[in-house]
């Protein structure tokens, strides 16, 4: 379904609130203060406790595999695939703020590597089975190895893999290593997410003091330009790769293979949680924590446009909330190709949103040679 | 540089090149100060009120102070320099059909360039050193194929000439030490004016290359290409160091988060060499590298990123990344005459001198430049 569906289907909904302002009207500068305000409630305020909830999830995730470990029953692994999923819904709900301590080193990357083009993980995850080396049952040695064998993809494969759980359950010969396997990679998720979680503070730090004798933010505005890229590139991301990748070309080229977490069953519930984590960043209010209002929408000038794109989000949500969680299931359905192509299209109407509502309201958008493209 | 310099003050003597100069320069002439020459040029924009922008070649000096804005039919991009003369190449931006000669210190129309209908421009020019032939790239769209023109600027920038660039969708060229070799950045994307001249129509076969050929009969000589994998790296913008190492530049036409390099190093009859910053500076380059330029010791050369407003420094004695300086919308880039420093100027109308060295950078004083949007590349007249 096209984006032009898309627009005149969620706009009918909303059309009345639009009459007024279909001219572009010119607006003076914003003040850096402003921007400034928006960047000190996120990445000092808001932020900082979701990390901390993401470190107390791994931690769990740790412990519960641990316990699973050493006693290995099928209650005990429903517990552990449940701690799998609390942590990877904060995780989905944190990955769309790809900066500063989020991409350094890798770290997103190692903890989750996604999207995987070439097979990778699964091609290294077969021969590591069969080869069962002593230094992948190490934290701080599988820390050091390959991306791909250390995160959420790799501990889903030894957890939720039907032929691996029955392994793990009867405990023999390759169900001891997936388990002490599995144990170091959530182990190693911990350690990943409280380094994430102490470097933070610095980061929010200076990007929050952002002014002319910093050589990485010289301004607020150019600050928070960063937020705005994160909401952009994040939906560009759930309708390109999350939902992209499986739709393919056409209908016959549909795969759900290609989507994340989809041995896990969870690709939609990833996409619900990335939702969740992308609003905060427009709405300055992140479940329990922050500020309705206090985000980039503090900036927007019309409250007839905020309501209209809040209004316009939550149908996104309330419409992914009638699909199945993963991917797999959707595309089973009969209709399931046309409803997530559909979906899609609304998730790119809500780019269109971002890019001409938010980024020309909150002048975030791009400048004169960043949109160029030459 | 320091012959250019000789050459410019010989001109300024001798030519008669007084006449040439805007009339507050020309009185000025008695007591001429460095901030009184037009040693930057670029294209640039002006708003025009929700309208189409205007656009213009525009000259500042050290402190930053217009001296001069001449309107452009279209958006420019690149400025070609004529060596020791007053000339100067604006050629419009991909699709581009006029190319301008313009005198260097007043802006004034010197001659016009028109391009074929079965060609277009690429925004980019390069005169030869002895100033005689003016290179430019282009598009020969219903081929998918990319071509180096020739002008002979003696007989009135007549076409004399067009060779193959030995790729497609050819952008920036340059000069090889030596003066009879040009090395040209194939960017790899096919764009018809039929589809509106920039749209690429073939990401998923693109082969971008860096080639070097004969300026006198068109031979190529070297050409490199990075490995199959990275094929949606299109090379778009290049520099030459003295020593003939050539910088370049990178635009990922792929995803966001598909980890690419960005810059490579090209010593030719060697592989283009990859280098990459740290994870957190990699990121903010955002896929999408601008200018390149070698600072004046020939060991450092920065590449700007607009997209992630940075501008970064890399070490080409090493192949190591050096820092990084944020540069809001910041693109144009040039030397000055101290190793490790630069001029930056950018979409938003900022002018910046930057130290690579102790990463430093300070606005240019005059506010007049920021009444203009620099586009993507900036030039050093005089040294």
């Amino acid at each position: 379904m096209s984006i032009q569906f898309w627009r005149n289907t969620l706009l009918s909904t909303t059309a009345a609130m639009f009459v007024g302002f279909s001219a572009p009207v010119a607006q003076a500068d914003i003040p850096d203060e402003n921007y400034q305000a928006i960047l000190s409630h996120l990445l000092t305020e808001v932020v900082p406790p979701k990390l901390d909830a993401f470190h107390d999830a791994t931690s769990d995730l740790a412990d519960t595999i641990g316990e699973f470990c050493r006693d290995t029953d099928t209650d005990g692994l429903k517990d552990v695939q449940g701690a799998f999923h609390s942590a990877m819904d904060i995780w989905q709900e944190i990955q769309p703020w790809r900066m500063g301590p989020m991409v350094a080193n890798g770290r997103d990357q190692h903890i989750e590597y996604w999207p995987d083009k070439h097979g990778t993980a699964k091609r290294q995850f077969r021969k590591l089975v069969f080869n069962k080396p002593a230094v992948y049952t190490d934290p701080i040695k599988l820390s050091e190895g390959s991306a791909a064998l250390q995160g959420f993809p790799a501990l889903e494969e030894v957890l939720f893999d039907d032929k691996h759980a029955k392994q793990l359950i009867n405990a023999d010969e390759d169900g001891i290593y997936l388990c002490q396997y599995g144990t170091a990679i959530a182990t190693n998720l911990q350690t990943i997410s409280g380094e994430l979680r102490d470097e933070w503070p610095e980061f929010a730090q200076a990007m929050s003091n952002a002014g002319p004798d910093s050589m990485d933010y010289p301004t607020a505005k150019f600050a928070a330009t960063d937020l705005y890229r994160a909401l952009h590139e994040g939906l560009l991301i759930i309708s390109s790769q999350k939902l992209g990748r499986p739709l393919g070309e056409s209908e016959k080229d549909g795969k759900a293979s290609r989507a994340e977490s989809e041995t896990s069953k969870r690709s939609l519930r990833n996409v619900e949680h990335n939702l969740i984590g992308l609003f905060a960043i427009y709405d300055g209010k992140w479940g329990d924590v922050g500020e309705e209002g206090m985000g980039l929408a503090s900036l927007i000038d019309s409250s007839l446009l905020d309501r209209s794109f809040r209004l316009n989000w939550q149908t996104v949500q309330d419409r992914l909330s009638e699909l199945p969680t993963s991917v797999g299931e959707l595309l089973e359905q009969p209709d399931g190709y046309a409803k997530l192509s559909d979906f899609a299209g609304q998730i790119d109407f809500l780019t269109s949103l971002v890019e001409n509502d938010v980024g020309g309201n909150t002048k975030l958008g791009g400048g004169f040679n960043s949109l160029d493209g030459d | 540089m320091r012959h250019q310099r000789r050459e410019f003050l010989k001109l300024m003597g001798v030519g008669g090149a007084f006449t040439l100069l805007p009339l507050d320069i020309a009185r000025a002439a008695s007591q001429p100060t460095i901030e009184d020459r037009a040693v930057y040029i670029a294209a640039s924009a002006k708003d025009n009120a929700g309208e189409t922008d205007d656009y213009y070649v525009s000259a500042f000096n050290a402190s930053g102070r217009i001296l001069f804005e001449q309107a452009l039919p279209g958006r420019g991009h690149d400025i070609g320099l004529r060596p020791n003369h007053v000339d100067v190449a604006a050629v419009e931006r991909r699709p581009g059909l006029y190319g301008l000669i313009l005198d260097r210190h007043t802006g004034d129309v010197r001659a016009k360039l028109h391009c074929p209908e079965d060609r277009r421009f690429y925004g980019h020019a390069i005169y030869s050193n002895d100033g005689r032939f003016l290179y430019i790239t282009e598009n020969d769209f219903d081929h998918a194929r990319g071509v180096v023109s020739v002008w002979d600027a003696q007989d009135g920038y007549r076409r004399v000439a067009e060779f193959d660039s030995f790729g497609t969708g050819p952008h920036e060229l340059h000069l090889m030490p030596g003066g009879d070799q040009l090395v040209i950045a194939n960017g790899g994307l096919h764009t018809h004016p039929d589809q509106d001249g920039r749209t690429p129509l073939n990401i998923a076969s693109m082969e971008p290359n860096l080639s070097i050929i004969d300026r006198h009969s068109g031979t190529l000589i070297h050409q490199a290409a990075l490995k199959a994998d990275w094929h949606q790296l299109s090379i778009r913008h290049l520099d030459v160091a003295a020593n003939g190492t050539i910088a370049a530049g990178f635009q990922y036409q792929g995803e966001i988060t598909d980890q690419v390099p960005l810059v490579g190093i090209w010593r030719p009859g060697g592989e283009i060499r990859p280098i990459e910053a740290p994870d957190t500076v990699q990121y903010r380059m955002r896929q999408y590298c601008g200018s390149v330029r070698f600072d004046a010791s020939g060991e450092v050369f920065g590449i700007s990123c607009p997209r992630g407003g940075l501008v970064t420094f890399w070490n080409a004695k090493s192949n190591d990344f050096l820092t990084h300086i944020a540069a809001p919308d910041g693109c144009g880039l040039a030397a000055t005459d101290h190793a490790g420093e630069f001029v930056g100027t950018s979409g938003l109308g900022n002018s910046w001198r930057m130290d690579a060295i102790r990463r430093k950078r300070v606005e240019l004083p005059d506010d007049s430049h920021k009444s203009l949007h620099w586009d993507n590349h900036l030039r050093r007249i005089v040294a």
